[in-house]
């Protein structure tokens, strides 16, 4: 879980001190995106997909109730048990006492944010259940007692190294040996162990069909299938937003959540469950845990459209340059910062700002979100809660009077124009202008005021 | 309980945005691809599989025992008499699964899995090598013809699955044999 206290630009610039790590991850996520552009170019249809998903979306949220009651009774009649469960407390609680009652002692889980959300790992371990986080980077994170950085790629943040060694400590994988195969593997053999000796499996949802009653959980490792292939009890944990209305729908978004998320045609497996295995049995649990609130407000409920696939953040350039650990909400990047600030403006007030406005996640998204125009009104939000440092108030305060007075904003971009040229080096000691990467830009002869009415005066 | 779910659809109701109808997803034209087979089995390739169309003349049983010529413990959910166990982890020292897919897709690699006759799906996920084997005239362009024809036949379940499990969570690297299959082949006949 994360620390409640953490404040985006400090964290960043934490993060930042190491140029060459920071540069590494920049680059390593940029090439997710342009897989993902080899991939979005290869289907003529491309923005036709995104614009049905989209429509979808927002059609299934006009109507969440009535198709969440449909996949209710569906999955009843398959014989799935169905929870509802109105915030994390509730989520835990119904999770651990299906545990508790089959005397579960070990639990493998598939990658699933919900459960994060939720804090439903340390819930669990207080009561004496193990938990084994089972996707490859979510373990990784889980050994480190880390939360995940990236929604997708929760290890993103680590280099090799790093996780050679921790694996040497923690599997007894030769030390130095830094081959990600080698490593990976050695990961297969110990997860494979718990796979079989596990009691019970608890997977996230991709997507939840209404008309069916099953749900769709797709990964490359396998590691959700194995983990409900095996025990005798399968629970699946998804949001109230996972609904969609009918199967033939996976045939829009299958299409999009690979191509998006990791510039991969599909996943290796995209797996159907409507029912247990035989001689097992299968819960869903319903999770609104502030989701409905989100629902309610017009400037936001699009966000709930999301599909998790993370390109909002592989081709964010604030996200990229601070790593999602410098986010204080449990999801990072563009969506995390609307959805964090939606969920709690004063603690995730500073992840409005984390945004250049260059509106690039709003034209990746495959479901069509506006999120930088959502950012826009979070930060709004965020000013008015007044959960801004000093400094930065002072500094917007001024910026509106001066809007505001067209006079002074003009007298003062001249003096800016004049002086800033001639300033001594030592002034801007200790300043964002300080620091590498960033200088004061060059100061132009004229305004653009200036420029536009000479030219106005040219025309005529 | 009950309580939560009715206060939470309640509060849904009341929240509910307005919204369009429903599009029609057949309305769109999606690519489609002049040589099916050509498109899967260039795309396999790079995602830890192979495919083969079967010359006539030729086995699924020669295929695989010429891509391996040594294999452990091979399971053939493609024969009527095939071995059966008593629980899912029975099968966790397969070597070779033998299993009938329904369909392949053109577009992304993927056999869609959901045999009739199976009892614990287990195997397609515990064995290292796993041949699909999909008739000839079984493949379609997209996800979306994929989805009008499939049937769920396997107690509720059924998967696509689209060359061997694999993942790259260390550095980006891919790396094939996540908990899956370290393998894939399918097998056009």
């Amino acid at each position: 879980m994360k620390a409640d206290n953490i404040h985006h630009p400090d964290a960043a610039r934490a993060f930042l001190t190491d140029r060459a790590r920071a540069s590494w991850h920049d680059q390593a996520i940029w090439f997710v995106r342009q897989k993902r552009d080899v991939q979005a170019k290869q289907l003529p249809e491309w923005e036709e997909l995104r614009k049905l998903a989209e429509q979808i979306k927002a059609h299934t949220l006009s109507k969440l109730d009535d198709y969440l009651i449909q996949f209710e009774e569906n999955a009843r009649r398959n014989g799935v048990t169905v929870h509802f469960a109105a915030d994390a407390a509730e989520h835990n609680r119904i999770v651990h006492q299906l545990l508790a009652a089959r005397q579960v002692k070990k639990l493998v889980k598939s990658k699933s944010m919900l459960t994060e959300e939720c804090g439903l790992n340390p819930y669990l371990e207080e009561r004496g259940i193990e938990v084994i986080d089972t996707d490859l980077g979510e373990r990784i994170v889980q050994l480190r007692h880390e939360p995940p950085s990236h929604i997708v790629m929760p290890a993103i943040h680590l280099k090799k190294e790093q996780i050679s060694e921790l694996f040497h400590e923690e599997l007894g994988t030769e030390a130095g040996n830094n081959d990600p195969t080698y490593l990976t593997h050695a990961a297969r053999a110990n997860l494979r162990q718990h796979f079989l000796s596990a009691d019970a499996g608890l997977t996230g949802v991709n997507f939840a069909i209404a008309e069916t009653g099953g749900v769709v959980v797709c990964t490359n490792e396998g590691n959700a299938d194995l983990g409900t292939a095996l025990p005798p009890l399968h629970i699946a944990s998804m949001g109230i937003e996972k609904i969609i209305p009918k199967l033939e729908h996976l045939g829009v978004f299958t299409r999009l959540l690979a191509r998006s998320a990791i510039g991969s045609p599909v996943t290796t497996y995209t797996s159907h469950f409507h029912r247990a295995r035989p001689g097992g049995e299968m819960h869903i649990v319903i999770v609104d845990n502030g989701r409905s609130d989100i629902l309610g407000n017009p400037d936001f409920y699009a966000s709930l459209r999301c599909i998790r696939c993370g390109a909002c953040m592989n081709t964010c350039p604030v996200y990229r340059r601070s790593s999602g650990h410098s986010y204080s909400y449990v999801i990072p990047g563009p969506i995390g910062s609307t959805l964090g600030p939606s969920r709690d403006i004063k603690k995730h007030g500073s992840m409005a700002f984390a945004c250049t406005t260059c509106g690039s996640c709003s034209n990746v998204c495959p479901v069509k979100i506006n999120l930088h125009e959502q950012l826009i009104l979070q930060r709004k939000r965020a000013f008015d809660a007044g959960t801004l440092k000093p400094a930065k108030k002072m500094g917007l305060l001024a910026m509106r009077f001066l809007t505001q007075h067209p006079a002074l904003m003009d007298a003062g971009g001249k003096a800016m124009r004049k002086v800033v040229p001639i300033l001594p080096a030592f002034v801007k000691d200790g300043t964002a202008w300080s620091r590498p990467g960033r200088d004061l830009p060059e100061m132009p002869e004229h305004s653009f005021k200036e420029l536009y009415r000479r030219r106005q005066e040219d025309k005529q | 309980m009950s309580s939560s779910r009715d206060a939470i659809l309640a509060k849904i109701h009341r929240n509910r945005p307005g919204g369009p109808a429903l599009p029609d997803i057949h309305a769109v034209p999606f690519i489609t691809f002049d040589d099916k087979f050509a498109a899967f089995a260039g795309l396999i390739r790079n995602l830890g599989g192979e495919a083969i169309w079967l010359a006539d003349g030729q086995s699924v049983a020669d295929v695989v025992a010429q891509r391996w010529p040594k294999t452990g413990r091979t399971v053939d959910l493609t024969t009527m008499q095939h071995e059966e166990v008593f629980t899912p982890h029975d099968w966790h020292d397969v070597d070779v699964a033998i299993v009938p897919g329904e369909l392949a897709v053109a577009e992304n690699a993927a056999v869609w899995i959901s045999h009739p006759d199976n009892i614990f799906r287990s195997l397609y996920f515990l064995t290292e090598k796993l041949v699909m084997v999909v008739p000839k005239d079984k493949l379609v362009d997209t996800m979306r013809d994929a989805y009008g024809q499939i049937t769920l036949r396997e107690h509720g379940f059924g998967a696509f699955i689209s060359g061997s499990s694999r993942t790259a969570d260390i550095e980006q690297s891919l790396v094939m044999g996540a908990h899956g299959a370290m393998a894939a082949l399918v097998i056009f006949c």
